[in-house]
C-alpha cells in the first residue's frame, strides 16, 4: 500500500505527468500495454481459425477411399467427410456389379427377356457410359461383363491363372455390344437385347462416384476437397498454401515390384510422374492393377471388347478430365485403342492424358507438356 | 481495513500498481492464453496411429510409444507394430502380403484390403509430398 509522501513530491517515474493532456507516464504506457494485449490475444485466437487439411480413409467399393477437405473448423470438416463417405456407400449399393440387390444386377438378370425399370441416376450413368462407348467407338464397352467374368477378373480376391479357351471367348463376343443396350427414357427402363449380356460399369463407376462425392462435399460448404476412390481421383479448390492438389501417378513398373494399396513413405519411390489437379479428375488404367501371370505372360483385366483378349501395347494410361466418369471411361478406352490413336482421340475431345506403352515410351497430349512433372522413367 | 477495501477499485488498483506490475500481468495473460492455443496445436498434429477393421476404429495409439497390437478380421489376424516412431504391418492373413511389403511408415496409411484393415497415421496432412496417387 503506497501512501503519497508528505512533501507532495512525485516519487515514482510512472506518476510523472507528460504531454499536453497531462496523463501520467503510467497511464499512457498502460494504455499501450492494453492495446498490445488485445492485439496479441486476437492474433492467437486467429491462429486456431486457420484453414487446415483434414483427411480420412475407409474401405468402400472394395478399395481404399480417401476424402481430404480444407476447413477452418474441425467439426465442419468431419461432417463433410462423413457426408462424402455416405454418398460413396450409397453408390456402392446402387452400382455394384456383384451385389445381388443392385439395379445393374437386376438389368443383367433380365437380359433377353424383359425391360427393367431403374432409378433416374442409374439411367443417367448408363447414358454417360454409352456416350463414352460412342466416343471410343466401342473400345470402352459397358457390356464387357461376360468377358470380365470369364477371365476371372470380377473378383479380385480370387484371380486364378487360367487362360480361357479360345472358343469360349469367341462364343461370348456377340454379347459384347453396347449398341444392344436399349433405353426407354420416358419409362426409365433398360433392356439388354440378348440373353447372357451383362452390364459392368466397373470402368466408369469409381470416376462417377468421385464426382458425386465432391458434389455433396461442396454442398456442405467445403470448396477445397480431394476425393480418391482407389486410384480415381477428383480435386476441387486449393490447399491452405494456395497450391492445387498434387497427384502422383503410379509407376507401372516400380523397381520394388510392389503395388500396395496404402500410401506410406514408399509412395515417393513408386511414382514416376506428378501433376497438379486444378478442379479436374484423373483416372488411370494399368496392366498392373488386376492381372495374373501364366507361362511368363501377363494377362490383365482390360479386355479388348472386339477380340476378347487383354489389350496389348500399353502398360498405363492416365486421363485428366473435368468429370471423373469421363476420365475413368476414357482411360479404359484409350488403353484398348493404343498409344497414338489414344492421344489423337484425347486431343480431339479436349482432354489431357499420359500413356506409357509396352516399351516404356511416354506419350503426352500437347497440353500436358510442361504441366506434368516426369520424375523418373518407368 | 475500510481504507484498504475502498482502494480496491479498478482505478485504485491502477494507481497502486507500478508499471512493472502491469507488464508482469500482461505477460501472464499472454503466456497463459498462448500455451492454451499451442497445446491444442500440438495435440492435433500429434502423431496418432489409428487402426480400423471394417472401417471401425479398433485402436488409437501414439507413434511415440512402442507397441504391438492385433486385429482379427474374417481372414485372420493382422499384427501391427509401432517402434521407434514408425509403424508397420508385422503379419497379415492375406494372400499377397502387399500390406507387409509397404514397410515402415510415419505418414499416410497401410491397407490390408482383403482383411479390411487400415492403419493410418494422422497429423501434418498438409505437408505430404503427394495428396493422392492415381493407379
Amino acid at each position: 500500500m503506497r501512501n503519497k509522501p508528505e512533501d507532495g513530491k512525485i516519487r515514482r517515474w510512472e506518476d510523472k505527468k507528460i504531454g499536453i493532456l497531462n496523463f501520467s507516464t503510467s497511464q499512457l504506457l498502460s494504455f499501450s500495454l492494453l492495446l498490445l494485449t488485445a492485439y496479441c490475444l486476437l492474433s492467437l485466437a486467429g491462429c486456431s481459425k486457420k484453414d487446415k487439411v483434414f483427411r480420412e480413409s475407409r474401405i468402400v467399393m472394395d478399395t481404399i477411399c480417401t476424402i481430404t477437405v480444407v476447413s477452418n473448423s474441425e467439426k465442419e470438416a468431419k461432417e463433410a467427410i462423413e457426408t462424402g463417405f455416405t454418398e460413396i456407400k450409397r453408390l456402392e449399393g446402387l452400382l455394384n456389379y456383384f451385389s445381388p440387390k443392385s439395379e445393374i444386377t437386376a438389368i443383367n438378370k433380365a437380359a433377353g427377356s424383359n425391360r427393367v425399370k431403374v432409378s433416374a441416376e442409374t439411367l443417367e450413368l448408363l447414358k454417360r457410359a454409352l456416350d463414352i462407348a460412342e466416343a471410343t467407338q466401342g473400345a470402352f464397352d459397358p457390356t464387357i461383363g461376360p468377358l470380365t467374368r470369364l477371365w476371372g477378373f470380377h473378383d479380385m480376391s480370387q484371380i486364378t491363372p487360367d487362360v480361357p479357351q479360345d472358343d469360349k471367348i469367341k462364343y461370348l463376343l456377340p454379347l459384347i455390344d453396347y449398341k444392344k443396350i436399349k433405353i426407354k427414357t420416358s419409362a426409365s427402363e433398360v433392356f439388354l437385347e440378348k440373353e447372357g449380356m451383362e452390364i459392368d460399369l466397373g470402368g466408369i463407376a469409381k470416376g462417377y462416384t468421385a464426382d458425386k462425392a465432391i458434389e455433396v462435399i461442396k454442398a456442405r460448404g467445403m470448396n477445397s476437397a480431394l476425393v480418391a476412390i482407389g486410384g480415381d481421383i477428383k480435386g476441387n479448390g486449393l490447399k491452405p498454401d494456395m497450391k492445387p492438389w498434387k497427384v502422383g501417378i503410379q509407376n507401372p513398373r516400380p523397381k520394388t515390384g510392389v503395388r500396395g494399396q496404402g500410401s506410406g513413405v514408399k509412395d515417393e519411390e513408386n511414382i514416376f510422374a506428378s501433376l497438379y489437379l486444378e478442379n479436374k479428375a484423373i483416372s488411370t488404367s494399368g496392366d498392373y492393377q488386376r492381372f495374373f501371370l501364366k507361362n511368363d505372360k501377363r494377362y490383365h483385366h482390360i479386355i479388348n471388347p472386339k477380340t476378347g483378349y487383354p489389350a496389348g501395347g500399353i502398360i498405363s494410361v492416365s486421363v485428366i478430365a473435368s468429370d471423373g466418369y469421363v476420365a475413368d471411361g476414357l482411360s479404359t478406352g484409350v488403353f484398348v485403342i493404343g498409344a497414338e490413336g489414344g492421344i489423337k482421340l484425347l486431343e480431339s475431345l479436349n482432354l489431357s492424358g499420359i500413356i506409357v506403352d509396352s516399351n516404356k515410351k511416354i506419350f503426352l497430349t500437347n497440353d500436358l507438356k510442361g504441366k506434368i512433372n516426369i520424375e523418373k522413367n518407368p | 481495513m475500510k481504507k484498504i477495501l475502498k482502494d480496491l477499485t479498478p482505478a485504485g488498483i491502477f494507481k497502486m500498481t507500478t508499471f512493472m506490475d502491469k507488464i508482469f500481468f500482461f505477460l501472464l495473460i499472454i503466456i497463459t492464453t498462448a500455451s492454451f492455443f499451442l497445446v491444442k496445436e500440438f495435440i492435433k498434429s500429434g502423431n496418432i496411429v489409428k487402426v480400423s477393421l471394417n472401417n471401425k476404429t479398433q485402436y488409437v495409439l501414439s507413434l511415440t510409444e512402442d507397441k504391438i497390437v492385433s486385429v482379427e478380421g474374417l481372414l485372420g489376424d493382422n499384427v501391427i507394430e509401432i517402434k521407434d516412431g514408425k509403424v508397420h504391418m508385422k503379419d497379415a492373413p492375406c494372400p499377397d502380403k502387399l500390406c507387409i511389403h509397404q514397410g515402415w511408415i510415419d505418414r499416410g496409411a497401410i491397407v490390408c484390403l482383403p482383411n479390411k484393415v487400415v492403419v493410418s497415421v494422422s497429423g501434418d496432412e498438409g505437408k505430404k509430398e503427394f495428396d493422392a496417387v492415381t493407379r
